[in-house]
């Protein structure tokens, strides 16, 4: 077994040992979880240096490759007689996402230290979620990346509804329920790839070589995209995504916002635009309108919420936007980007969900008007929410920025394709949505953690404990690393990210000659 | 023929020692129909060719044949195991009316023998004869509690819509003899030319089976059977049943009319979607847990069915695996439903909450099961369902892989529905945790272990496609 197959391996080894731990040991299963998510952080921490090893130099050979390559691949045949294989891998696009995902689940455990309630089965579910995620970021083959996809999405079922707090079977039922129709159009898509190649396979790398004709693209990239395009919280189907993420309890909160939706901006471009380049090209700036109302009305609606977590949810549907903003675009800044907001805003949005869990731990109450002066009590809390709320409104110096930057950037260059004054125009208009932001987190923020202390239970709060703190600070720090210096990660991607333009650029031009 | 002279043999033995032994030892009676099933299977497995024929050609042994009997003594053997707690009494809330162990064995072991006969039949009466040996206990079974009211009716409404079903085979049958004079089925394959005699033959014979198979609009009986026979025979009906349908369907589609398969394919494409989202749309409102599963079970046949367009190839390999994923996994749900209701007595969904903190393992299993019926990976029941759907859109049939796959998650949702009593839902103040035997326990675990494995491993798979992937019809 090979080290990407660890990074399956890790959490799903963690969950068989906390499912033999009595239940009544519940403090001894979180450390197990805290552990086996430790280790998995310094695989991957192993893994990412062996990649940025491996990829040194190799940006130049890709600058006319049309294959993405693939780094500590491995491969097993499966179904063989249907062409299924165990083909796992790693290129930048998916080493981003794996440490993503792998620095929200630790912060995630750590933030669920004072889970008591069926500790066994909460950890246990949210390990076999992150199995399927990790699964998802690092398999090449479709029929696996499926598999684990929906892998992923059911445990959230339980992990709200026995976990969450207000109307949480309701809203777990329409978020399961949702995702999984989702999931029901990629999976028309795929069969139609897989059949249409003529190949008997699966395999990424071997449908990337085949040319699809123009409206079989047509029809197929529209399937896939609004297919991930749901869990990706594209305007309208994001509607289950604030009742989702506002009924989950804290770390499922952090895992789905911060990983579970960066699934559907992955796969569309992974997917969707690497496969179907021409039906990206045709429906780019139909995705693009889609985006942008994402952005403007995610941070419209963010303005009016009093409850934490639906404002945070909100805020998360225009930042999602973001990503399918910039994947729309169909340039280098853009899905540059696309990828760069995918990490910031993981981390953004795990940092902001698990303070709100803290807050809302201290103070019962997620209501924005009912909490105030809390910075007295808790300094910690309140400057890592500062920092998570300045990156989300674009400062420089933090990671918010940079993805940000890249993506206005990559709407204002436009492309061969589109309309480049709408284009810009859609920039503009998605540009404004950060004085928007600002206007929200700023004045939640201030309600919250400044003016006198309101209610005279609050005087008692406390500050963030040890792991609350090292939950936290692990993720303020990522925000300040990749906004100081994004070098280091935008090397990491561009060369995964040369071929996929490659094959725009090819059959763009192609479409162009006709 | 050694492992059908096994159960018959096995299923007289079952009747004679029945007449000899006292109340008291006729608890050996479950055994020794399990051992006459093991002993069927071994003979399966280990001394029967997979190839050949007998009686003149009327009898014959291939892959297909083989896997289908295999699977039909896989339900029978799982069947006896359910029933024997609920048949000596070993239960929680004692239902009356259950009795005469011997025959119920012997009658069960009937209907299997019947239905291994299906596979192999190779002439026209003998097919219908076998159908019926198949058909004719389950009525009986299905009316098993004489002192109760619905299984009562449940009998009557099975042998009034199943005699109307035969009758239609039987005609459809008849008009293909009409046309040929032979009542083989190699020389049949070759006398048959298209005209409209024979689409009339065949809508009669697909109406038949379509009443086994559960296909809408042939579906109305299966909610007041599955909920008035015995929980055990509900269990057969729904797999065993199932399958023997689509053995004699295989016969009848691709033995006799191989050639007008493809013509029927957008028949066979909105059946499917009918099927599978009526099944699905009704299966929501249900309360009752056993009608709850005769609706599930409507649209398992629903994907079934979308087999059919396409070529054997490939549609004989995943439809006979998807039959085994369904033959386990529903079964799974089954013996946990019937390790209920022998503890209980209760039927309804909604008895079923808190169940995870009673008894946390069969609420697992259930759970595990319940998803595989609803394709969840890396469950079995994905990689079935899966399979199909391929089938489907190599057709070009993408909208009805659309509906399935929307269908799947409808079903989900019910599927959820009891997730959500077990887990989410608290248990009553004074609920304990229930007992489970010995027997029920060894079965549910091994049948979840089947579901969960026969999604992840691929041999079984894969040896279904290299024997039966080159099959000639």
């Amino acid at each position: 077994m090979g080290l990407v197959s660890w990074l399956i391996a890790i959490p799903f080894l963690t969950m068989l040992v906390i499912l033999a731990v009595p239940a009544r040991n519940w403090r001894i299963i979180r450390w197990i979880a805290a552990a086996g998510c430790g280790s998995h952080l310094i695989l991957t921490s192993a893994v990412t240096y062996l990649y940025c090893r491996a990829m040194t130099g190799d940006s130049v050979n890709m600058q006319t490759s049309l294959l993405t390559k693939l780094y500590l691949v491995e491969k097993v045949p499966w179904f063989e007689s249907l062409g299924i294989q165990y083909f796992v891998g790693i290129d930048g696009i998916s080493m981003a996402m794996v440490i993503l995902t792998s620095i929200v689940i630790f912060a995630g455990v750590l933030a669920s230290w004072y889970v008591d309630t069926r500790t066994k089965e909460f950890f246990a579910l949210l390990l076999i979620l992150v199995t399927g995620v990790f699964g998802v970021f690092v398999s090449f083959d479709l029929f696996l990346f499926l598999m684990f996809y929906e892998l992923a999405v059911l445990p959230m079922y339980l992990l709200i509804g026995v976990w969450g707090t207000g109307p949480k079977e309701y809203s777990a039922m329409k978020l399961t329920l949702m995702l999984l129709i989702g999931s029901a159009f990629v999976l028309v898509g795929f069969l139609a790839l897989y059949h249409a190649s003529g190949l008997r396979t699966f395999d990424l790398q071997q449908l990337a070589q085949v040319h699809f004709t123009t409206d079989f693209q047509k029809w197929v990239f529209p399937m896939i995209f609004v297919g991930f395009g749901v869990i990706g919280a594209l305007y309208p189907l994001h509607t289950w995504s604030p009742d989702g993420h506002s009924s989950a309890p804290t770390a499922v909160s952090m895992l789905h916002a911060g990983v579970l939706m960066k699934l559907g901006g992955y796969g569309a471009l992974r997917i969707a635009v690497y496969l179907l380049p021409e039906g990206a090209i045709a429906w780019g700036l139909f995705f693009m309108v889609l985006a942008t109302i994402n952005i403007i009305y995610g941070a419209f609606v963010a303005v009016m919420q009093k409850d934490l977590k639906y404002f945070t949810a909100y805020s998360s549907v225009s930042h999602c936007g973001f990503v399918l903003f910039g994947v729309a675009t169909l340039n280098m800044m853009g899905l540059k980007g696309a990828v760069i907001q995918m990490f910031s805003h993981g981390i953004m949005t795990a940092l902001f969900f698990a303070l709100i869990g803290m807050v809302y731990s201290r103070t019962h109450t997620r209501m924005i008007d009912q909490m105030g002066g809390l910075a007295k009590k808790m300094p910690w809390l309140a400057t890592t929410f500062y920092i998570a709320g300045l990156a989300s409104l674009g400062l420089p110096g933090l990671s918010g920025f940079v993805a940000e930057t890249h993506v206005f950037l990559g709407g204002f260059f436009g492309n061969m394709w589109a309309n480049t004054g709408v284009m810009k125009a859609l920039a503009i208009i998605a540009t404004m949505s950060i004085v928007v932001t600002a206007v929200y987190v700023l004045r939640a923020l201030a309600r919250v953690f400044y003016g006198p202390i309101t209610n005279h239970d609050f005087e008692k709060l406390t500050d963030a404990t040890l792991p609350e703190r090292i939950s936290t600070g692990l993720l303020a720090a990522v925000l300040f690393a990749v906004g100081l210096s994004p070098f280091l990660f935008v090397n990491m991607i561009e060369s995964s990210l040369l071929p996929i333009l490659n094959r725009l650029y090819q059959s763009g031009a192609a479409a162009l000659t006709h | 023929m050694l492992p059908e002279i096994i159960v018959i043999t096995c299923a007289v033995v079952v009747l004679l020692l029945d007449m000899f032994f006292d109340e008291k030892k006729r608890i050996m009676l479950g055994p020794v129909a399990l051992i006459g099933l093991t002993a069927a299977f071994a003979a399966l497995t280990c001394f029967t060719p997979k190839n050949g024929t007998i009686l003149g050609g009327r009898f014959a042994m291939d892959a297909v044949a083989w896997w289908f009997k295999l699977l039909f003594i896989i339900s029978g053997l799982v069947t006896v195991l359910l029933s024997i707690d609920l048949l000596d009494g070993r239960v929680g809330v004692r239902v009356r009316g259950i009795g005469s162990r011997g025959e119920y064995y012997s009658v069960l072991l009937f209907t299997i023998s019947g239905m291994m006969y299906i596979a192999s039949s190779r002439d026209l009466i003998t097919l219908y004869v076998s159908l019926e040996l198949a058909t004719i206990p389950l009525f009986v079974l299905a009316a098993w509690r004489r002192d109760d009211a619905q299984s009562g009716e449940a009998g009557l409404k099975y042998v009034l819509i199943g005699a109307m079903a035969s009758a239609f085979i039987l005609y459809g049958l008849g008009i293909i003899y009409g046309l040929t004079g032979t009542t083989d089925l190699n020389l049949l394959k070759q006398a048959l030319k298209p005209s409209l005699a024979l689409w009339l033959a065949t809508a009669m014979i697909v109406a038949g089976v379509g009443f086994k198979l559960t296909v809408v609009p042939f579906h109305m009986w299966a909610a007041d059977v599955y909920q008035g026979a015995p929980t055990p025979v509900t269990a057969y009906l729904s797999v065993a049943s199932k399958c023997a349908g689509l053995a004699f369907i295989f016969q009848v589609l691709f033995r006799i009319l191989g050639a007008f398969v493809a013509d029927g394919a957008m028949i066979a494409a909105i059946f499917a979607a009918a099927t599978m989202t009526l099944g699905n749309v009704v299966a929501i409102v249900q309360q009752n847990i056993k009608r709850f599963m005769a609706f599930s079970a409507v649209s398992q046949a629903g994907y079934l069915i979308m087999g059919f367009l396409g070529n054997w190839d490939l549609a004989v390999p995943a439809m006979l695996y998807y039959m085994l994923i369904y033959v386990t996994t529903n079964l799974a749900v089954f013996a946990c439903i019937i390790w209920y209701t022998n503890e209980t007595g209760k039927e309804q969904i909604s008895d079923y909450r808190g169940l995870s903190k009673t008894n946390p393992l069969i609420a697992l299993s259930m759970m595990l099961a319940l998803f595989s019926l609803a394709g969840i990976p890396p469950l079995s029941g994905f990689v079935g369902k899966f399979f199909l759907f391929s089938i489907a859109s190599k057709a070009g049939f993408h909208w009805l892989v659309g509906v399935a796959a929307v269908n799947s998650t409808i079903s989900l949702y019910y599927y959820l529905r009891i997730v959500r009593q077990m887990y989410i839902e608290t248990a009553d103040e004074n609920a304990g945790r229930l007992p489970v035997s010995g027997v029920l326990a060894s079965t549910i675990a091994t049948l979840n272990l089947a579901v969960v494995f026969l999604g992840i491993i691929p041999v079984f798979y894969e040896s279904i496609y290299a024997q039966t992937g080159s099959w000639h019809w």
